[in-house]
């Protein structure tokens, strides 16, 4: 029994004077799925997989239900997509909301009875057999209204209420220590699909580095609203993807409410893809960005191959967005530069557990 | 990719704290997102902060689930 293996991304950030010179990352140890899942009939394992995955549940669960269905050359009606874009959207909207709170007003009561109202709401519905229709839908819809109020963010632009916790962050943000210039992005998207599952079946070893022909690009909530704008020129520091992630609540929140209907849903957010008899893939955007999922089936419905490349790996690559933004940026005021490098490494996931290290060069 | 991990409370303390037991480990965490925990429910616990409630049966097979993966230990040291 291994007790062995890390569930944490390490950071070490090389410094010559006042300059970044160099960002080191080591990554997670991936949990060995394929190895486990090997040999299983393809039905038992969907309960399997919100035991491994809590935060993201509803989204592995529904890019493993898609792949398979993709594998059969099964098609879904219309509810029941509608039901799992829902799912999706309110696990992203209670994970994005919990990243507020965790990572910027852990100490306010208010708002910690809020998020605990709104995960508790957000469970009722993902556990409910048609969770788009009705009261679940609705009462998921006020706890998200009452959650962002407690956070402060009244407005219908998403912006903090002035003084309160969340604005005082995005202040601190803003004036932080680390000014990174702005530089041409690149952004996973829908578009991509078809390139990284082709590698991801093709290649083992791309689930833990992939890239598209050298590109890593970022994904999550500060990527898709640059994709939203149509922008890929712009300044990507804490303060922007802070912002990123409370303008999309607001925006998922006014989605769900009014009847959260499949055809003003955001594009890509559920996307299969049959490769072939028995083979299929589908990608999901979940609160840190896209996820994929691909499968092989045997004639017996039993899991003979199974792969899955998470958001992080993009993000948190050794030539990925992270290190891009870090890498020969300098640090105005040294006193809180290890301060705003922290900031800027949780900005790209509210969830991701990481360690940062520091350490002097000398002049390079 | 974020594994969360099941745990014990084995203690409540202040400004809502508690102690868990992690396979035996003992931790301090946040419960500020449970309501009403007591001394031996179970969570599901993630970077310091207890996500849910779980029951001890749901508990045991996940822990199981992990070791067999391979990936509680990081989240010991975390």
């Amino acid at each position: 029994m291994s007790l062995a293996v890390r569930n944490q991304i390490d950071v070490t950030v090389s410094l010559a004077g006042d300059a970044i010179a160099a960002v080191e990352i080591l990554p997670r140890v991936r949990p060995p799925l394929g190895r486990l899942f090997a040999g299983q009939p393809a039905a038992s394992l969907l309960n399997v997989l919100p035991r491994i995955f809590s935060l993201c549940a509803a989204a592995h669960q529904v890019a493993f239900l898609s792949a398979i269905e993709a594998a059969r050359g099964e098609t879904i009606s219309l509810a029941t997509r509608q039901h799992r874009i829902v799912m999706v959207v309110a696990e992203r909207l209670a994970e994005l909301l919990r990243g507020l709170f965790v990572g910027h007003c852990a100490l306010d009561t208010t708002s910690a009875a809020a998020i605990r109202a709104l995960m508790e709401g957000v469970s009722a519905l993902l556990s409910s057999a048609e969770p788009s229709c009705g009261q679940v839908r609705r009462e998921v819809t006020a706890r998200v209204a009452i959650a962002l109020a407690a956070l402060g963010i009244t407005n219908e632009d998403g912006a903090p209420a002035l003084g309160n916790p969340l604005a005082l962050s995005v202040a601190a943000l803003e004036e932080d220590a680390l000014n990174p210039t702005p530089m041409q992005q690149s952004f996973l998207s829908v578009a991509d699909d078809r390139d990284v599952i082709e590698r991801l079946v093709d290649d083992a070893g791309f689930c833990r580095c992939p890239h598209l022909e050298g590109r890593v690009p970022e994904t999550g909530a500060w990527a898709r609203q640059m994709m939203r704008d149509q922008l890929t020129l712009g300044r990507s520091g804490p303060a922007e993807r802070l912002k990123a992630r409370i303008a999309e609540i607001v925006r998922l929140h006014a989605w769900l409410g009014p009847g959260a209907h499949v055809e003003t849903a955001e594009d890509g957010i559920i996307e299969s893809y049959r490769l072939g008899p028995g083979r299929g893939a589908a990608a999901v955007e979940c609160a840190r960005g896209r996820l994929y999922h691909a499968v092989e089936l045997d004639r017996q419905g039993q899991m003979s191959r199974f792969q899955f490349l998470a958001p992080t790996e993009w993000n948190f690559h050794a030539r990925g967005p992270l290190v891009r933004g870090l890498q020969g940026a300098v640090l105005a005021a040294k006193p809180q530069a290890q301060g705003a490098v922290r900031a800027m490494v949780g900005s790209f996931d509210p969830c991701v557990g990481f360690t940062l290290n520091f350490r002097e060069i000398g002049d390079a | 990719m974020c594994l969360s991990v099941p745990a014990e409370v084995t203690k409540i303390l202040a400004d809502d704290l508690a102690i868990v037991s992690i396979d035996g480990i003992s931790k301090e965490i946040s419960i500020a997102l449970i309501d009403d925990l007591a001394v031996g429910d179970y969570v599901l616990v993630h970077v310091g902060y207890a996500l849910a409630r779980i029951d001890p049966a749901e508990a045991k097979r996940t822990l199981q689930l992990l070791h067999e993966l391979g990936s509680v230990g990081h989240e010991l040291r975390s």
